[in-house]
């Protein structure tokens, strides 16, 4: 079964990771490859991608003509993708408990950082959009 | 360049979208495959992902332990990815032209349901260590 775990955040929370110090960032990030590794290493890796900041976040809609109408603003708590993961396990229960590993990423000071998790089933393609 | 197109909704919204009429939801899923399609041919498609229904969705935290702490309680106005489509592309805007095609496809009836997409650029290595 494949899950996608999702890490989100409001431009508050952007703006105090913004503040995290050099060596508080360097510990997430060595974590977070460390974890890449670990899922690779387990063969339950499918797949990782972290986002560009919020600030250059857009929302598009159809105008009459067919030409995109974009926009750039969102609501205070609007809570923004900032990275996932998905991966291939046997059930949910191995999937929030690798899950609750990314929660315990060293946040600012070293300690664990404790950020939800959205853990969703992922379906296969086009044929699936439709729920 | 590489973007990722991402279609969310609301609960609300996904209920609405369960009492289309089946040809209605044909034709809109016929939309996106086209989309899809065509998006293969001209060498832009990465890759594209549905998600399971909002109801399934769990918040999970680490306890002190390691062990998981789900919750599967979310606000009212929360706006669960839906789906996505991940595009590498000349220039921003034909991400958005992208973005505006699939806000296009058909909804109850047959009109555009104008859905908004977000399009979000990925992060480079030195954004995410800076």
């Amino acid at each position: 079964m494949k899950f996608i775990l999702m890490m989100t955040g409001t431009k508050s929370d952007y703006d105090q990771y913004a503040k995290w110090s050099k060596e508080d960032l360097q510990r997430n990030v060595a974590f977070m490859r460390a974890f890449s590794k670990e899922l690779k290493d387990s063969g339950v890796f499918v797949s990782t991608e972290g986002l560009a900041w919020p600030s250059e976040a857009k929302l598009v809609r159809s105008g009459k003509d067919g030409e995109p109408v974009t926009d750039g603003i969102f609501p205070e708590s609007k809570e923004f993708l900032a990275g996932y993961w998905i991966i291939d396990v046997e059930s949910p229960e191995q999937a929030y408990r690798i899950a609750a590993r990314a929660s315990a990423a060293p946040g600012a000071g070293g300690k664990p950082g404790g950020m939800p998790i959205e853990v969703r089933q992922v379906l296969h393609g086009h044929a699936d959009l439709g729920l | 360049m590489k973007y990722i197109l991402l279609m969310s909704g609301s609960k609300a919204g996904v209920e609405s979208y369960l009492t289309w009429p089946q040809r209605d939801r044909d034709a809109h899923m016929a939309v996106l495959q086209t989309i899809g399609k065509e998006l293969t041919a001209s060498g832009e498609f990465v890759t594209t992902q549905g998600l399971a229904a909002p109801h399934e969705a769990k918040l999970v935290r680490g306890e002190k332990g390691g062990l998981p702490v789900t919750d599967g309680v979310f606000p009212e106005s929360k706006e669960f990815l839906l789906g996505y489509w991940i595009v590498d592309v000349k220039t921003t805007e034909r991400a958005y032209a992208i973005a505006g095609r699939i806000s296009a496809a058909a909804g109850p009836g047959g009109e555009p349901t104008n859905m908004p997409i977000e399009v979000r650029a990925f992060a480079t290595y030195a954004e995410a260590k800076s």
